[in-house]
């Protein structure tokens, strides 16, 4: 994370979800990011939803190293989670904050999980609200296999949806052709998301791609729309107010909170310059960002929603309507 | 939070981010009440915010009250208490000026 993001943890311990199928090369990942001490000082969970964990034995340089297996975490394990995390905080507030002590949690899921719920159930738990800040939801992709999951899977889809920051692996052994076309669908299933590549866990650049390569056209699964996912641009002029903003966006996440995916942007606020970020329902902790100088080239108050099944002009029209309304 | 009431019962909502100061804090109360009252006028239900009370008053024409914590509450509890969901994408929010709307 930037030194922007720390005040924001207010002592918090960040969170880092490492999600992804199954195979997907989470734990060749996340070995290779705590040996080089991405996370700095991290405890790391890691879910199997197998009985017998085998992934520990792989993960075995990890300091505080946990393994919740006989479950996943984000559905039937989920108890488990809570629990687990508790101690972690626990543990960490008993000891002096002069001393060192962990600021990160690592979080890598079982294969079957779902990132959203993890996050929500997080946010839902009252002891863990005051200790854990989700700060960002890392999706592995299969650079082989990924398109075949995607067909047919929804559970593929829903993991990359969430996704904060998607980075492919097996990027060595995929084809050309194959490859463009899994990084076109993948930017249409969430078009927010930085895309980078790792071979076997080490950072590597993507291969040239072929910038026509079009999307695969995915069927539709059960319980998926099959509406296109775009994304809109809001621009939020001098009199939209952040208050009435949030009026709109809260309403609109609970009644949309399946078509919105994705909420991004940076608004301008008595506060200051806030970074809002949502993954359908869940509204993250807005960081409060450092001013700009006059070099900084980022557009204020402009906030992409990508979404599925309305009309883009409709968001502003109704986010017009609401910041009119009460004068 | 507090160790006797238990308020707050998770730290600042993410819809009260935008306002540090008490004075902004304040105002940003009063101008959400006032937004609030003005969308739901349409659902039958009035909204209120004196920035006493913690919490977001709610009221039905009908006289059913409640107290809810933050505007994340709002919805469900207006859902609740009208049998009708708030969707920002209902004509009545999108429609040309002049027909329908809030």
């Amino acid at each position: 994370m930037t030194a922007s993001a720390e005040p924001a943890s207010e002592g918090r311990l960040r969170l880092t979800v490492v999600g992804g199928y199954l195979g997907s090369g989470k734990t060749t990942w996340l070995r290779h990011q705590l040996f080089e001490r991405a996370f700095g000082r991290a405890e790391v969970l890691v879910n199997e939803a197998a009985e017998t964990p085998v992934d520990d034995a792989l993960l075995a340089g990890a300091e505080g190293l946990r393994v919740l297996s006989g479950g996943c975490v984000c559905c039937t394990a989920r108890d488990d989670l809570i629990t687990a995390l508790r101690a972690l905080c626990d543990a960490r507030s008993q000891r002096d904050s002069r001393g060192p002590r962990a600021e990160q949690v690592v979080l890598e899921t079982s294969g079957l999980a779902d990132p959203a719920p993890i996050v929500e159930a997080i946010r839902a738990d009252p002891v863990l609200v005051y200790h854990i800040v989700v700060s960002e939801v890392v999706v592995i992709v299969d650079a082989l296999h990924a398109l075949a999951q995607l067909r047919s899977e929804p559970l593929g889809r829903q993991q990359i949806e969430t996704a904060d920051r998607l980075i492919l692996t097996k990027v060595d052994v995929a084809g050309p052709a194959d490859l463009s076309r899994l990084v076109a669908t993948l930017r249409r299933i969430n078009p927010a998301a930085p895309i980078s590549a790792a071979i076997l866990g080490t950072p590597a650049d993507l291969p040239p791609l072929d910038p026509d390569a079009a999307a695969e056209d995915l069927p539709a699964l059960d319980g998926t729309a099959a509406a296109p996912v775009f994304p809109a641009r809001l621009v939020l002029d001098e009199s939209t107010d952040w208050t009435a903003f949030a009026v709109w966006l809260s309403a609109l996440l609970h009644a949309r909170g399946d078509d919105v995916l994705r909420v991004k942007g940076v608004v301008r606020t008595p506060a200051g310059r806030l970074l809002l970020q949502a993954v359908r329902r869940v509204v993250q902790s807005p960081e409060i960002l450092p001013e700009q100088g006059p070099e900084g080239g980022r557009e204020d108050g402009t906030i992409v929603v990508i979404g599925r099944g309305y009309e883009a002009a409709d968001l502003s029209t109704s986010l017009r309507r609401f910041t009119r309304a009460g004068g | 939070m507090c160790s006797i009431c238990g308020f707050p019962a998770a730290p600042g909502h993410w819809t009260e981010a935008g306002a540090s100061e008490a004075p902004d804090r304040l105002r940003a109360r009063f101008r959400r009440g006032q937004v609030l009252n003005a969308v739901l006028r349409s659902y039958g239900v009035s909204a209120h915010d004196g920035g006493v009370v913690p919490g977001i008053q709610l009221a039905s024409f009908s006289g059913a009250q409640s107290i809810v914590p933050d505007l994340e509450a709002v919805w469900p509890e207006v859902e609740r208490l009208t049998g009708r969901v708030v969707d920002p994408l209902d004509p009545r929010f999108t429609a040309p000026a002049g027909v329908g709307g809030a």
